[in-house]
């Protein structure tokens, strides 16, 4: 057996100033940053928002970019994904506005908030 | 603070642009909507005079219809607010009615034709009180429905937002507890390496912040390594969602120690300890683990490790020179281990780590809660005990001879891998230019047999000739 089973921490100082490396970041590419659901569902409830016209997934989808952005690390990076989704949402509203109501010719006051 | 407050002002100015934007938009839509509506009543009454503006048809019926509403809307008020909102946004209409027109039919006739004749028919025909009638329903019913989903979804998004704020400081809190407690003036980082934190200079950030649930920390300037980096990854607080998901599948506040060993400093060692169920997992997962080292069994005759815990490592000697007695006694052993050790997770030391640093010891703990910091103490104590305990340790002649085949034979193994990647590589490239080559040929000789028959239809047509010739001489 040559092993040392000794432990002398706190016989000699083991700092070594000499040896200190500064931090270095590792670089991370694009690629291996994790997914982001939330912005990939907010993209998607954005989408059934305007293809169905269907108010609560408008809303979700906001929720979700809310999370989206609440989880970004990168500002540039992640911004461009939210903004999609956002554009959906948006996308949606503007769709409502000209020809959201096909049951009635007048509907003003219920849609101010969607 | 500068990003949070940016991320902030962000989302509140989303969220009031959405709410503005979307006002805007109801209003437009209802004009629209008028216009939309009172088109083919255009064709009824014709009263053209009013208006000297250019010829848009449209325009012109503007005004009527605004009247035509009115006089609807006047003789029995309803209760609800809507017609009335209605009536007050159009009567200035009736004034400065020119750039109206020009913001709103836009596109409009495109629309109109198809889906309304036969309503707008319905409603402008029949008596007032029936439309009225049919109009009120819907503006009971309907408000009803959708505010509910706006209620719940605002509310939701107001705690979202607040919770975000809350769960952030939370989460500073914690990697701040641990930072106060193991890396400041007389703690055990600070007695162990030369360098704290993550810039240089005297008063450098001890903490590195990524994104709001990773922290890290990072040492340097110690005998045997090169440098130590502790990531906390915590719990996102600041998410809601992710909050309340957690509710249902618990997770835990963890902190990993990477220390990067000197090369020279590392003898080959490959060793891991956790508990029985990760160990498993760990030796079927984790590379380097699963090729040099298999599950220890317990030895006899010698005090070891707690029941939860399984050893995996290269050999029987390393196992039980890395498990000390001072280890078992401080944390691993059976009356230490209930006490302190119930936040470890696990320890893999090894020289074969896939990526940069090839010679690296890694910890992994839970994190107690911020005002119970002193309880992973001990298992902080263990990573600097284990770079000095590796940092001297050497195999004895006849495990470092069994070790270096099986490093040799990975290495080739390695290699032939490579090889065979490399190789495979080649042929496919080889398998292409020949398909290429292929192809052009293919082209090449379509062209020449198109020639060939040419030539041959030629050949034919003069071989014809003189037989017609002949015929003819005859």
């Amino acid at each position: 057996m040559s092993s040392h089973n000794n432990n002398s921490t706190s016989a000699n100082d083991p700092r070594q100033p000499s040896a200190a490396k500064p931090y270095v970041a590792q670089p991370v590419s694009p690629q291996d940053l994790p997914v982001d659901y939330s912005g990939f569902i907010a993209v998607i409830f954005g989408i059934a928002g305007v293809m169905f016209r269907y108010k609560l997934s408008s809303w979700l989808a906001i929720i979700f970019c809310a999370q989206s952005l609440a989880n970004m690390k990168n500002v540039e990076n992640d911004l461009k994904q939210i903004s999609m989704a956002m554009i959906f949402v948006r996308i949606r509203n503007i769709n409502n506005g000209n020809y959201g109501s096909i049951d009635g010719p007048v509907r003003p006051s219920n849609r101010w908030l969607d | 603070m500068d990003l949070s407050s940016f991320r902030l002002l962000f989302l509140l100015s989303l969220f009031v642009t959405h709410l503005s934007f979307s006002h805007v938009l109801a209003d437009s839509h209802f004009e629209g909507f008028d216009a939309e509506e009172d088109d083919p009543v255009e064709d009824d009454i014709l009263h053209h005079h009013s208006i000297p503006s250019p010829p848009v048809t449209q325009s012109d019926s503007q005004p009527l219809s605004d009247l035509e509403t009115k006089s609807h809307t006047d003789p029995n008020p309803v209760p609800t607010s809507d017609p009335p909102s209605q009536s007050d946004l159009q009567k200035p209409s009736t004034t400065s009615f020119d750039y109206w027109d020009e913001d709103e039919f836009e596109g409009l006739p495109i629309e109109q034709p198809p889906p309304e004749p036969p309503k707008v028919t319905e409603t402008a025909t029949p008596d007032d009180p029936e439309s009225k009638t049919t109009s009120k329903p819907q503006n009971a019913t309907v408000p009803k429905k959708s505010f509910t989903v706006e209620i719940a979804c605002g509310c939701f998004l107001i705690v979202f937002i607040v919770n975000y704020f809350t769960g952030k400081r939370e989460n500073e809190n914690l990697a701040l507890a641990w930072a106060a407690k193991f890396a400041t003036k007389g703690s055990i980082f600070e007695k162990n390496f030369s360098l704290l934190g993550v810039g240089e200079g005297e008063d450098s950030p001890l903490l590195l912040k990524e994104g709001q649930t990773v922290f890290k920390f990072y040492a340097s300037g110690r005998r045997y390594c090169q440098g130590l980096l502790a990531t906390m990854e915590l719990k996102s607080r600041h998410d809601l969602i992710s909050r309340l998901f957690n509710l249902v599948v618990p997770c835990k506040d963890e902190i990993t120690f990477e220390v990067y060993m000197n090369d020279e400093a590392m003898d080959q060692v490959v060793f891991a300890v956790a508990k029985k169920k990760a160990a498993k997992g760990m030796q079927k997962d984790v590379r380097d683990l699963q090729r040099f080292a298999g599950l220890m069994p317990t030895p006899s005759g010698r005090k070891w490790v707690v029941d939860e815990l399984s050893v995996i490592s290269e050999s029987k000697e390393v196992a039980g020179d890395l498990i000390t007695e001072t280890v078992l006694e401080q944390v691993f052993g059976d009356k230490a281990f209930e006490k302190y050790g119930k936040n470890f997770i696990s320890m893999h030391f090894s020289d074969q780590h896939p990526g940069m640093h090839r010679k690296m010891m890694l910890f992994k703990f839970a994190l107690p809660d911020a005002n119970h910091m002193a309880d992973i103490t001990r298992l902080v104590a263990l990573v600097p005990y284990y770079i000095d305990l590796i940092g001297r340790y050497k195999l004895s002649s006849q495990a470092r001879s069994k070790t270096e085949a099986a490093r040799v034979k990975a290495a080739q193994e390695a290699y032939k891998e490579l090889q065979n990647a490399r190789q495979e590589a080649l042929q496919r490239k080889k398998a292409e230019k020949k398909k290429m080559l292929e192809e052009a040929e293919a082209k090449l000789s379509a062209e020449a047999a198109r020639k060939r028959e040419a030539k041959d239809r030629a050949r034919q047509m003069k071989k014809g000739m003189p037989r017609m010739k002949m015929t003819r001489a005859h």
